[in-house]
């Protein structure tokens, strides 16, 4: 028979580092239905075993308040009305037994089979506390097991607890919580409270402090990092070590990943006879693939960051630190990591937003993270800002293009905030979902666990995300590539081949023909004629239909701007176009003389780029974590038509003013 | 008396909550806040909101609109 064993248990009681332990690295991660909730379980280390582990969101009560505590229990009653064997493993601190007996004392009065994994029992040791397990399992009426997940001592013992029985439990006379009053749960919330402090008072002995050991430590260090002046100096060194880690220790190894598959690329290309297989194989899968893993250092050095901050225990206080200053627009300090991981990409922002326990908090962080200026923005904002903000403007003698630069960032930062202050007066607003927060004590993060943490994340990206990112690069390549136009095509290639076969040879005309090649065939395509198709709808924006189909292949990721721009501008190779494209754009003009681009153009693709969401991986990653269509769906389609609206605006705003 | 009136490092006990909304009142009920509890503020965040308080044998952020909402009476 199989066996379902779910941990309970409050936050911060070591829960998911149980159940890693029992678990291994063979957990999988998904959503609990029809919510942003993520629903962490894996078979139970054994190869032979038939008991499935899921880890619960953290849960406070028997009086289920967020979104993340509904849905711990109603998965307790899915379970209870399933024909599986069940089995709630609630997990408890030892140093806080009368807080955290309540959730399985309560548990065993509302008729569920609960046992109880007593952990940290390394650092009740420290604490000078006692515990009688005996005692406290003849109390709560289940059987008790003391461990220690961090070290993994006692944590065989669970084994006896969680093996098949073979008769089911009865659980007839659980309590559906789906369907249970308000009522009734403080009812049993009251009866909890006084079985678990009865049971804490009985099996505990407490030692002859007024403060644990670890909290006095815990206090000492609060004293120097949330004080008034050091506190905030250490926030901002903290997170300035984060935003450097993540651009500069990445950055390397991105680059490493880039030019390894780009290496592979043209090794392909040099081999295979030029076609459809070579194209889909270098200018379809490779960057494909390139599109999924030239995200996973950005990832692993966030959630090694954000995982020992975590570990640690000055996660929490950084976002006690921030909390007031968001509170006014609906947010809080937990939103702090995702918004600032988002400067480096709005994918690791997005994953990090797991810290958040209220669902709808959550959505919102999500929703807004993408508008922090990402890297990828960066050589978009870099190109237009050097090709049409004049090296003479200075304002206040700063370099203009410099403060140009900065203001897109605030830019994004204002826009957030406002959005997130639209967003108070919607259905995702949650009043002061955690009025108040516990902070554990500080604690030297593990290396296993950290290796688990961090490793979870990536796989979880690569597997859910790196998928669908990986499909749509070849849809989107087949667009860009599909029709070939012989007509126009063939001429030319067949003017590269005489070049190829001349003597001497002519390096810079064989790359001039080959960036031909590359815009009539990007021209040509459905993705070049729907970029003509769409010039009238972004003619508003004073954008010619190069712009257009810059702009509709920019959707892989933003940085595809300046590439595809450079090869509609027949300038070939990517690397030394930049310099060209800048010129290229500054002269380009129409067939009257006039220029065809200017300031305004500029400023409306600016902010254009800004607010869109114009990263497919970004997208798919909402999906994934939203567990919904809907949510990335109205996400794109909100932000691209404000995009559009605040782009036409500041296009004839700035027509007017020059 | 209620905890904003209590200075920082004078452990009191919670008596009970007066007007706090039913959801602030479970939250911290169900984060160990109670009657009967002792609490001693430590300090103020650098933006001076939230509060860190000692509740029981754990640390709590608490928000400060809060503390005028809990009744304590001093620690014997």
């Amino acid at each position: 028979m199989k066996r379902v064993v779910a941990l309970a248990g409050r936050p911060n009681t070591g829960k998911t580092t149980l159940f890693n332990a029992l678990t291994g690295l063979r957990h999988r991660a998904a959503n609990f239905a029809g919510c942003t909730v993520e629903k962490a379980s894996g078979a139970l280390r054994g190869a032979d075993s038939d008991v499935e582990v899921v880890d619960l969101p953290g849960t406070f009560s028997m009086v289920p308040q967020t979104e993340d505590e509904q849905v711990s229990f109603r998965f307790l009653s899915e379970c209870a009305d399933s024909n599986d064997d069940f089995l709630v493993l609630c997990v408890a601190e030892a140093s806080n037994l009368e807080n955290d007996l309540v959730l399985p004392a309560g548990l065993k009065a509302a008729g569920y089979p609960v046992a109880l994994a007593v952990n940290m029992i390394d650092e009740a040791r420290l604490n000078g506390v006692k515990l009688d397990a005996a005692e406290l399992s003849g109390r709560l009426s289940m059987p008790v097991a003391l461990v220690s997940a961090r070290t993994g001592e006692g944590v065989d013992k669970l084994d006896a607890l969680m093996a098949p029985p073979p008769l089911r439990a009865d659980l007839s006379e659980a309590l559906d919580f789906r369907r249970a009053t308000k009522k009734r749960l403080h009812e049993l919330q009251d009866e909890a409270l006084a079985t678990a402090a009865a049971a804490a008072a009985a099996s505990v002995t407490w030692p002859h402090r007024s403060v644990l050991p670890v909290v006095a430590r815990a206090i000492r260090i609060d004293r120097v990092l949330l004080h008034p002046v050091i506190g905030p100096v250490m926030l901002t060194a903290t997170m300035f070590a984060v935003f450097q880690a993540l651009f500069v220790g990445a950055a390397p190894v991105m680059d490493a990943l880039s030019s390894l598959l780009g290496s592979l690329s043209d090794l392909l290309r040099a081999r295979l006879p030029e076609g459809a297989l070579a194209s889909l194989l270098c200018d379809g899968a490779i960057p494909g693939i390139s599109a999924v893993v030239v995200f996973v250092p950005q990832i692993a050095i966030l959630f090694t960051m954000i995982g020992f901050l975590e570990q640690s225990g000055y996660l929490p206080r950084a976002g006690a630190m921030v909390d007031r200053a968001l509170r006014p627009f609906g947010l809080d300090g937990r939103v702090f990591i995702p918004f600032l991981s988002s400067f480096a990409c709005a994918i690791p922002g997005v994953m990090a937003a797991r810290t958040i326990h209220s669902e709808k908090r959550r959505i919102v962080t999500i929703l807004l993270a993408p508008l922090m200026t990402c890297s990828a923005r960066i050589p978009v904002y870099t190109l237009l800002i050097t090709a049409f903000v004049p090296e003479t403007f200075r304002p206040l003698g700063f370099n203009g293009q410099g403060v140009v630069m900065a203001g897109m960032y605030a830019f994004g930062v204002a826009l957030a905030l406002l959005l997130a202050l639209a967003l108070k007066f919607t259905a995702l607003h949650e009043l002061h979902p955690a009025p108040a927060t516990v902070l554990p004590p500080y604690r030297i993060p593990s290396a296993r666990e950290m290796f688990r943490y961090v490793w979870a994340r990536c796989w979880h990206f690569l597997s859910r995300a790196g998928r669908v990112i990986f499909t749509l690069s070849l849809i989107l390549w087949a667009l860009a590539a599909f029709p070939r136009d012989a007509a126009r095509l063939s001429p030319l290639e067949a003017e590269l081949a005489a070049v190829r076969a001349s003597s001497p040879a002519d390096p810079a005309l064989e790359k001039s023909l080959q960036g031909r090649i590359a815009a009539a065939r990007i021209e040509g395509s459905v993705l070049g004629r729907a970029g003509r198709l769409i010039e009238p709808v972004f003619r508003p924006l004073g954008w010619d239909w190069r712009v257009s189909i810059a702009s509709l292949s920019a959707l892989a990721a933003r940085e595809v701007f300046v590439g595809t721009l450079g090869t509609i501008y027949a300038l070939g190779g990517e690397s030394d176009a930049s310099e060209g494209l800048i010129s290229a754009l500054r002269e380009a003009r129409n067939a009257d003389g006039t220029k065809r681009y200017g300031l305004a153009t500029a400023v409306s693709l600016l902010i254009f780029f800004a607010i869109a969401l114009q990263c497919m991986s970004t997208i798919v990653t909402v999906r994934r974590e939203t567990g919904s269509l809907r949510i990335p769906a109205l996400q794109f389609s909100f932000l691209f038509g404000l995009a559009y609206a605040l782009a036409f605006a500041g296009y004839r705003l700035t027509l007017a003013l020059l | 008396m209620t905890l904003d009136s209590v200075p920082l490092d004078v452990p009191v006990r919670v008596l009970g909550y007066a007007g706090l909304a039913s959801f602030d009142k479970d939250r911290l009920s169900g984060l160990g806040l109670r009657p009967g509890v002792a609490v001693t503020k430590i300090l103020k965040t650098p933006l001076q909101d939230p509060i860190e308080c000692l509740v029981g044998t754990q640390l709590l952020a608490i928000e400060a609109r809060l503390l005028p909402h809990i009744r304590v009476e001093a620690a014997i």
